[in-house]
């Protein structure tokens, strides 16, 4: 199957889908990423809030309301000042969202300093870790206590943008992905991001961000790439 | 108004006496009597007239343009009237090319005012150089005192022109003069100058144009472009051709007598000895390849096989080589120090490389303006013999370099294509415009009207353009962000917006795309750059060749990549991507009557002694390279049939790799390339299949794992536009997403150096895939979108020829004949077996990752 990542987890859309207990996982949407790029003399016009909205439509579809959505961190890019626009934005989507699951979950990122304000809404927590079950999601950016590690048999991590180029002769594209591997004997899953203005880290080629990466054999994950639905590519060392 | 050819040539007494003294006693000590292209120029630009000058290098063109205008300057001088102003603007393409001009400005100045010190006359006549690399100091220093002359680039214009105080200088120049215009007139440098000249025209009305350019066609066109438009006419222009001055000696040699039965092993090596002969037997040789690649290759080759001829005294050329490396050669040039020089494109143009007694040609120029440039940059003086030898390395090349040859003999140039309606350099230009002053939308509309490459430019599309200035395609909260400039609907006016627009726009001027270029390194000192490309397919630990030198692969930091002289190991050498030199169209279509002509030989059954002695004639070609292409012809005809101008000949072959179609259609790659997309878009939809495509410019392939129903094909392609199909073909392709990236610079909504920031293009910031997407999202008519299709379509590709060969199937003017065969026919066999490395496949995104899915899969399956 190439949708299925792990017993009980499947891909949909570029969300981890558990169906069992109706939860959600998305990551990294970076609203506001036009503006980081604005800054470096890319004067391209908005359209990643769009994007993400089609893409959450086409994933409701599919899992129908859910129990819980976990935003598994940097639902905007960057801190510092936002703008009235971005500001529509972040309320638009996690309003549409809401009304798409009984409750939200917003790992913090390291992008996510700014939420307070969203942070009394109804049916919405901002947390450091969520546990669903034996699963453990953190954004990534830093490895955890111990102590929580030892609680999980799963970690689920975003923060790295993982992505793939597939090339073959004068052609090359780049592909977001889902990556699973092992972390010190604990299964490890990679959540693609949501961003649509930019692929990601080429994982087989750039430097990783992720000290969970880092440390991690890369070689022996396992990968889907991603383009309209999830494609299963076996392990990285045998795509290269 | 007119463009007319100036048939009057003066002689030495008429022009002396309409000479100012001092310069007429200078120049007759100097040179005694006048050139050609003198003769006929000096004193028209006396009377302030229009004049193109078309002249080999070498016979006096810049002083025919200079000699007027010195002359004038000299007198005002002698007589003080001459006042603080710039007269005259000097703008050529090279900033090495300044340099030269500059000095050979100074030097008769200085003799000159020696003369004139004599006489107790006064001479002092500024010369000043303005270009990207003159200093603050040296440009306050203009600005305070402006000189008589300026000497300067397309871009440092543009620049100037909006200068706040300086551009007043401009106003009152009485000439511009362009040198190397036939360099400019083709591409986007050249329109943005067309505007830039408009541009001082609206301020200028009266200042007269002098264009120079090498051998070039339609004269008209070029005269045209040189003046523009005043009325939806061409202001006047007198056009002074005298291409054709020198004695041309020129020869198509072939290394080996047999190009076909030999390996290639043989053929490289007779090659090189071929050449170091030719080298030896002369003093200094300039050899030209068509690639960079090629470039590097032929200096390694030289000094690996025949390293006691080679030492320092052999030197690469390109583009790719650091600026001091570049200039340490011309150097070495300059002072005879060379044997031999190995260029592909740079030294093309004219910057004085001193005394060259050969040019030799590798493999085939595919113009024959090209061919002559290129050639012409032998025998620097008038007199000298112009001696150039095209070496063909098969025998294709040896049938189009015998054809060219043909024509350069015959003086039937190819002509060229002046890119029109470019979008984003008029983004460009407007955007200078509106900073400048404020102005009616309509005065705009006439300045820009004015220019040869915006005569025909539609009314929505200058809207359009204005739109996107304003930023009207973003919504209102964010317009902001986007507008460049403002604009008034209802007084219909246009102007500056924001405190930054000054310095955003005068620190991204210009048309020349910023490809990422990594800089390569010893350490500090920068040996070249490569492309970014090229770095993606290397890793540590890789050889190879640059600057004729080779290096190891360290690491790379950032833009620049590390490496260590690797003079013992053996080299993978730099591909660089599509800089393959198209074959012209007028010279695809010479060698398509060649092909008829001689078919009709062999279908009346003449004798091989009759058929080899009109080869002979033809061709002006040796009795041995008479009998390599009778054979070549005689095989094609024996096996097959022998596609020509009036015929052309479909292969369908099936083998082992899949279902092949093979296009024997000898248009040139510019038009292949439309045709072989269109063809291969057809098919995809068709049959759902991916189609391959390989081309050069005698023809293409299209292959599929299936059978290709060409008839079906062939009636959409007859039935349906093919500008619109093309559209639709280059919607997802990599050109499209890299020239829509080069022409988002130019239009300024990527800026290179923003707030104090240059940065490389950033690849890494933004993909070219997404960057094209955002733009899709807002409209398929964004006018930068529509630019770059209309760029990738025209200038490209051709398209307007493409259409041709269509219309000509459709009138029956070209009967289409498909056969099959069990192997490729002799003639396709270059395109069949060599032209794999160029394989585009017609598929998206969705098709790519499904078929290295399965690719995976299969893999996975067998473990």
């Amino acid at each position: 199957m190439n949708n299925k990542i792990s017993s009980g987890v499947k891909a949909v859309g570029l969300g981890l889908f558990f169906e069992k207990e109706s939860v959600l996982a998305i990551a990294d949407f970076q609203l506001g990423y036009e503006e980081h790029l604005h800054k470096k003399g890319f004067l391209i016009p908005r359209f990643n809030f769009k994007k993400i909205k089609q893409m959450l439509k086409k994933m409701f579809q599919k899992t129908g309301k859910l129990k819980k959505i976990i935003i598994n961190g940097d639902l905007k890019h960057e801190f510092g000042s936002v703008s009235e626009q971005e500001w529509k934005e972040v309320i638009e989507i996690l309003r549409f969202i809401q009304k798409n699951c009984e409750k939200i979950v917003l790992v913090k990122g390291n992008h996510d300093n700014f939420l307070k304000p969203v942070a009394k809404w109804e049916n919405l927590k901002i947390v450091d870790e969520f546990f669903l079950g034996k699963i453990l999601f953190v954004h990534g950016h830093k490895i955890p206590k111990k102590s929580l590690l030892k609680k999980s048999e799963t970690i689920v991590i975003a923060h790295e943008h993982p992505a793939i180029v597939l090339s073959e002769g004068i052609k090359s594209e780049k592909f977001k992905c889902f990556l699973k591997g092992k972390f010190k004997e604990k299964e490890l899953i990679v959540l693609p991001s949501m961003n649509f203005v930019a692929e990601g880290t080429d994982v087989l080629n750039d430097r990783l961000l992720s000290p969970f990466l880092k440390q991690a054999e890369l070689k022996e994950f396992e990968a889907w790439l991603f383009e309209e639905k999830p494609y299963y590519f076996g392990k990285l060392k045998q795509i290269e | 108004m007119s463009i007319k050819f100036q048939t009057e040539k003066y002689s030495d007494k008429e022009i002396y006496s309409n000479l100012n003294p001092l310069l007429g006693e200078w120049f007759y000590k100097k040179f005694k009597t006048f050139t050609e292209p003198q003769r006929y120029a000096v004193l028209n630009i006396h009377k302030n007239k229009n004049t193109l000058i078309s002249a080999p290098t070498g016979t006096g063109k810049t002083l025919s343009a200079f000699s007027a205008i010195l002359s004038e300057l000299i007198t005002l001088s002698e007589h003080e009237q001459l006042e603080d102003r710039i007269y005259c603007i000097y703008i050529s393409p090279l900033r090495a090319l300044s340099r030269d001009i500059e000095k050979n400005l100074n030097e008769p100045l200085k003799e000159i005012k020696k003369q004139a010190k004599k006489k107790n006359k006064k001479i002092n006549i500024r010369i000043g150089v303005r270009t990207g690399d003159t200093t603050v100091s040296e440009r306050a220093k203009m600005a305070k005192k402006p000189p008589h002359i300026l000497i300067t680039t397309p871009e440092s214009l543009a620049i100037l022109l909006n200068a706040p105080k300086f551009r007043e200088n401009l106003f009152k120049a009485k000439w511009v003069i362009i040198d190397e215009i036939h360099a400019l007139a083709e591409n986007k440098r050249g329109v943005h100058l067309s505007l830039s000249l408009e541009r001082l025209q609206h301020h200028n009305p009266d200042f007269c144009r002098i264009g120079l350019s090498a051998t070039i066609s339609p004269l008209e066109n070029v005269a045209n472009f040189l003046v523009g438009m005043e009325k939806d006419k061409p202001r006047n222009c007198n056009i002074v051709n005298v291409q054709f001055l020198k004695n041309l000696d020129i020869k198509v040699l072939s290394p080996l007598p047999d190009l076909i039965n030999t390996t290639q092993e043989q053929i490289s090596k007779k090659l090189y000895e071929k050449l170091d002969k030719l080298i030896q037997k002369h003093k200094t040789t300039l050899v030209f390849t068509n690639t960079r690649a090629a470039t590097e290759r032929v200096v390694n080759h030289l000094k690996e096989k025949f390293s006691k001829n080679y030492l320092s005294n052999i030197g690469a050329h390109h583009s790719s080589v650091s600026r001091e490396k570049r200039l340490e050669i011309e150097d070495k040039l300059k002072q005879g120090k060379l044997k031999a020089c190995v260029s592909s494109t740079s030294l093309e143009l004219g910057i004085d490389i001193g005394y060259i007694d050969l040019v030799l040609l590798l493999g085939s120029p595919k113009s024959i303006s090209r061919a002559l440039q290129r050639i012409g940059r032998s025998g620097h003086k008038l007199h000298d013999t112009i001696k150039g030898r095209l070496i063909v390395l098969d025998r294709d090349d040896l049938i189009e370099c015998s054809v060219l040859l043909k024509n350069a003999k015959e003086s039937h140039i190819d002509r060229i294509h002046i890119p029109e309606n470019c979008l984003d350099v008029l983004a460009q230009q407007i955007y200078g415009i509106a900073i400048a002053q404020q102005i009616k939308e309509k005065d705009v509309l006439k300045i820009v009207k004015g220019s040869y490459c915006y005569k025909e430019l539609p009314k929505s599309d200058f809207n359009e353009v204005l739109e996107y200035l304003s930023g009207e395609y973003s919504e209102l909260e964010v317009r902001h962000v986007y507008a460049k400039i403002w604009r008034d609907k209802e007084t219909k006016m246009i102007g500056k917006r924001g405190k930054l627009a000054r310095v955003i726009y005068m620190t991204n001027i210009g048309t020349i795309p910023d490809e990422a270029r990594i800089k390569v390194k010893i350490k500090d000192a920068v040996l070249g750059t490569i492309d970014e490309h090229f770095l993606e397919r290397m890793k540590p630990g890789d050889v190879f060749v640059l600057g004729g030198e080779k290096y190891e692969f360290r690491y790379t930091r950032g833009n620049t990549l590390q490496v260590k002289a690797a003079e013992f190991r053996p080299p993978t050498v730099p591909s660089w991507v599509s800089e393959m030199l198209p074959l012209s169209f007028d010279l695809a279509n010479e060698i398509q009557k060649f092909r008829f002509l001689l078919n009709e030989k062999f279908e009346l059954k003449k004798s091989k002694k009759e058929i080899i002695k009109f080869i002979n004639d033809y061709l002006y070609c040796d009795k041995n390279a008479a009998e390599a292409v009778y054979n070549y012809f005689n095989e094609q005809f024996l096996f097959a049939k022998i596609p020509h101008s009036k015929k052309l000949l479909v292969e369908q072959i099936k083998d082992e790799t899949g279902n092949h179609l093979i296009f024997h259609s000898l248009y040139g790659r510019r038009v292949n390339d439309v045709l072989s997309r269109a063809f291969a878009w057809i098919f995809s939809k068709s049959v759902h299949r991916d189609v391959a495509i390989t081309i050069n410019d005698n023809g293409f392939v299209l292959s599929a794992d299936t059978a290709l129903p060409f008839e079906k094909a062939l009636n959409a392609i007859l039935k349906e536009d093919i500008e619109k199909i093309a559209k639709f073909s280059i919607r997802d392709s990599e050109v499209l997403k890299r020239r829509f990236r080069h022409c988002a610079a130019r239009s300024l909504m990527i800026l290179r150096n923003y707030k104090g920031r240059t940065k490389s293009v950033g690849r890494q910031q933004m993909s070219s895939r997404l960057l094209l997407l955002s733009v899709y999202g807002i409209s398929e008519d964004f006018p930068i979108l529509k630019e770059a299709r209309r760029e990738v379509l025209e200038d490209l590709m051709d398209i307007n020829s493409a259409k041709k060969v269509i219309e000509s199937i459709k009138d029956g003017k070209i009967k289409i004949e498909k056969i099959f065969s069990e192997t490729p026919s002799p003639f396709a066999f270059n395109v069949y077996a060599f032209g794999r490395f160029d394989l585009v496949r017609m598929e998206n995104r969705l098709e790519f990752i499904k078929r290295m899915h399965q690719k995976v899969l299969n893999k996975i399956e067998n473990k």
